[in-house]
């Protein structure tokens, strides 16, 4: 079965300019993530994940190179354009903090789909169906500070894939986590790739969590040392 | 697209984030506007009751008078005030009393002396204490009746000096319109005792066509008409209009021309009290956009969220926007309910500053009240709550439009 390319990074280059020096955060890098892949990028402390996951999700621009997500090209579009591709066709999931403190889990987690001006009975099913899914339900009216980090990551996962983005990026999902939370973290983006066929790019330093991917991308100094199918 | 609805909602509950620092703010709120209500409606009320208490000493709210009376207050220079254009000048709403007087010098003598003093002529029928305020304070006797009697009221510190008490005579000598000396011998029918020595040593009283008489003046001829208004402020409008149906040589003139002493006086007082309450509302904003700046400057990183899951620069503008509008508002109803107590409060009783000014104290001619009654116009109640919320609204704009300009990629950063 044919499988749609989701994301295709070409030659890509992002250098940062600081004052005195600059730094090269990815060197000519190119890679392709297939819709359903569940991928791990991995590599040494400032070998360039996070880099390579903000270029992927729009939050950021190549010195050089091309980033297609979509089959599109992220370098031609305009900001506004390039927010828009966030709001439709991409996930986020940050490290920590992902959640607005002053909504309740329900809200936090049909905040996407309300962007999209998708209708209330609609968020409702969808959003309280995922909840049950990763074992929030009956938690859906707290507020961020009233429930734990790893359950605040898993309402950033429903968030993430309420609106059944093309890619869900987790740039280190489980760094603030302990292990067995960061496991059973694990455990539900899997289970949402396989029953949903959600598609992850995930970053992350933690053997385990690596262990779990279905293809790795090693980095080092911003080129992908080798890909596992 | 967040509808509006949601981002007010989500705006709401972001202000009480930090619940003590928004309660600091809508305190300042509050404190502004008690301050601001407070010295307006202290404004209001001494300089309406300033200039009421002028126009009751003698000239009205607007005059119609001969366009020199002002220069050279002459019983030569009179005007012509028919029933006509007395019935016109009161069919205006605004007006209240419009009263034909002769006023000029005259030399009275006795037996005992003779004395130069003011003399007011007056129509009993048109007069009473809301056009004079003197004509509450007869001590002894009554005022004349009718406008036709043939007796005078006068100040008793002027009868005392002259040697006459009720029912005496006096004779009373001026310059007639011809420029004769013309005299006339009158019956003291009242006592005037005000304390104010301009009127108790000063002032003799009149009936208007006794006086038309003695001055050769035609049965409509006067010195002026005294109009009465009901709400000084209205003073400029009816003094437009008067002067739409006077001709030369008769204008009309309001409290401003013929006391432009107490004008200046008020219009320097008004000026440094808007200067006063511009710099407490510039404070109070200043505050306020700290505040908001303060907020939006530590939720960098939340807003770099919300940027990267597809809020655009403008929802978050606006959201700050509906902050703002928040804080306006609670503000403003936290005002209502705390200072409209306190302040009809003050106004029932007035504030009591005796201490601070010494008695007796006059501004031209004008004693101060030592208790300040208070009595804010609706029209500057309704500025102040305008003002207060646009510069609330205004002090929001710039920290919103730095959460605007948050990058999607400040959602990384902590
Ligand atoms: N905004 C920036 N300005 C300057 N240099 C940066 C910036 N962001 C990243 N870098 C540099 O680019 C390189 C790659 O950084 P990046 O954050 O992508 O690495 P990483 O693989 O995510 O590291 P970590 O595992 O520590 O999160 C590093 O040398 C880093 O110091
Ligand atoms: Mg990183």
């Amino acid at each position: 079965m044919h499988t749609p390319t989701i994301v295709r990074m070409s030659n890509v280059t992002r250098v940062y300019k600081q004052s005195s020096f600059e730094v090269r955060a990815l060197d000519d890098l190119s890679l392709e993530v297939q819709s359903g892949e569940f991928t791990a990028l991995t590599g040494p402390s400032g070998s360039g994940k996070t880099t390579a996951l903000n270029l992927i999700g729009a939050l950021d621009v190549p010195t050089s190179g091309t980033v297609f997500v979509d089959d599109k090209d992220l370098g031609q579009m305009s900001q506004h354009a390039r927010s828009e591709l966030r709001k439709r066709r991409i996930g986020f999931v940050f490290q920590a903090y992902n959640l607005i403190p002053v909504l309740t889990v329900f809200e936090n987690a049909e905040l996407v789909l309300r962007l999209q001006g998708v209708p209330s009975a609609t968020r409702k099913e969808r959003v309280m169906a995922l909840l049950d899914d990763v074992g929030l339900s009956g938690l859906h009216g707290r507020r961020p500070n009233e429930i734990s980090g790893g359950q605040q990551q898993r309402v950033a996962i429903v968030r993430a894939i309420a609106s059944e983005p093309a890619v869900t990026l987790a740039d280190e999902p489980t760094a603030n986590l302990d292990s067995t939370t960061a496991e059973q973290l694990l455990d539900i983006m899997q289970k949402l790739n396989e029953e949903r066929g959600v598609t992850f790019i995930f970053s992350t330093h933690d053997p385990r969590v690596m262990a779990r991917a279905k293809r790795t991308i090693h980095l080092v100094d911003g080129r992908a040392q080798q890909a596992s199918p | 697209m967040p509808s509006s609805i949601s981002l007010a909602r989500l705006a709401w509950r972001n202000i009480w984030r930090n619940t003590r620092r928004t309660l600091l703010t809508l305190a300042g709120i509050v404190f502004g506007v008690f301050f601001a209500v407070l010295t307006t409606g202290l404004a209001d009320a001494t300089y309406g009751d300033m200039i009421n208490y002028a126009a009751k000493m003698g000239v009205g709210h607007v005059s119609i008078e001969h366009e020199q009376f002002i220069e050279a207050p002459s019983l030569e220079h009179t005007v012509q005030i028919d029933e006509a254009l007395q019935k016109a000048t009161r069919e205006d709403a605004r007006v209240a009393h419009v009263s034909r007087r002769i006023s000029g010098a005259v030399l009275v003598a006795t037996a005992d002396g003779n004395q130069g003093v003011s003399m007011m002529a007056i129509d009993p029928a048109n007069e009473g204490e809301e056009t004079l305020l003197f004509l509450d304070e007869i001590s002894e006797g009554a005022l004349f009746a009718r406008a036709e009697d043939r007796t005078v009221t006068m100040g008793s510190a002027l009868a005392q000096n002259l040697g006459v008490g009720l029912k005496n005579k006096v004779v009373v000598t001026a310059t007639s319109k011809s420029g004769d000396i013309v005299t006339a011998m009158y019956r003291v029918s009242g006592l005037i005792t005000t304390g104010a020595p301009s009127i108790d040593r000063g002032l003799i009283i009149l009936p208007l066509a006794a006086a038309q008489d003695l001055l050769g003046y035609e049965p409509d001829e006067v010195t002026a008409a005294a109009v009465y208004l009901h709400d000084h402020r209205d003073a400029d409008a009816v003094t437009q209009r008067l002067a739409g149906l006077t001709d030369a040589p008769s204008v009309a003139v309001d409290w401003k021309q013929s006391q432009p002493e107490l004008a200046s006086f008020i219009s320097m007082k008004e000026v440094s009290g808007v200067i006063v309450q511009a710099l407490v509302m510039v404070m109070l904003a200043a505050g306020i956009f700290n505040t908001i700046f303060v907020s939006v400057m530590e939720r960098r990183h939340e807003f770099g969220v919300l940027r990267a899951i597809g809020f655009s620069p403008t929802e978050l503008f606006r959201m700050v926007n509906w902050e703002s509008f928040w804080i306006a508002c609670a503000g403003l109803l936290a005002s209502a309910l705390l200072v409209t107590f306190p302040y009809l409060k003050i106004a029932e009783s007035g504030l009591d500053y005796s201490k601070l000014i010494e008695p007796g104290m006059e501004v031209s001619g004008v004693a101060m009240d030592p208790i300040m009654s208070i009595g804010i116009y609706p029209v500057n109640l309704l500025i102040i709550i305008a003002v207060v919320f646009l510069g609330t609204m205004t002090a929001g704009l710039i920290p919103a439009w730095r959460a605007s300009r948050t990058e999607p990629i400040e959602a990384i950063h902590r």
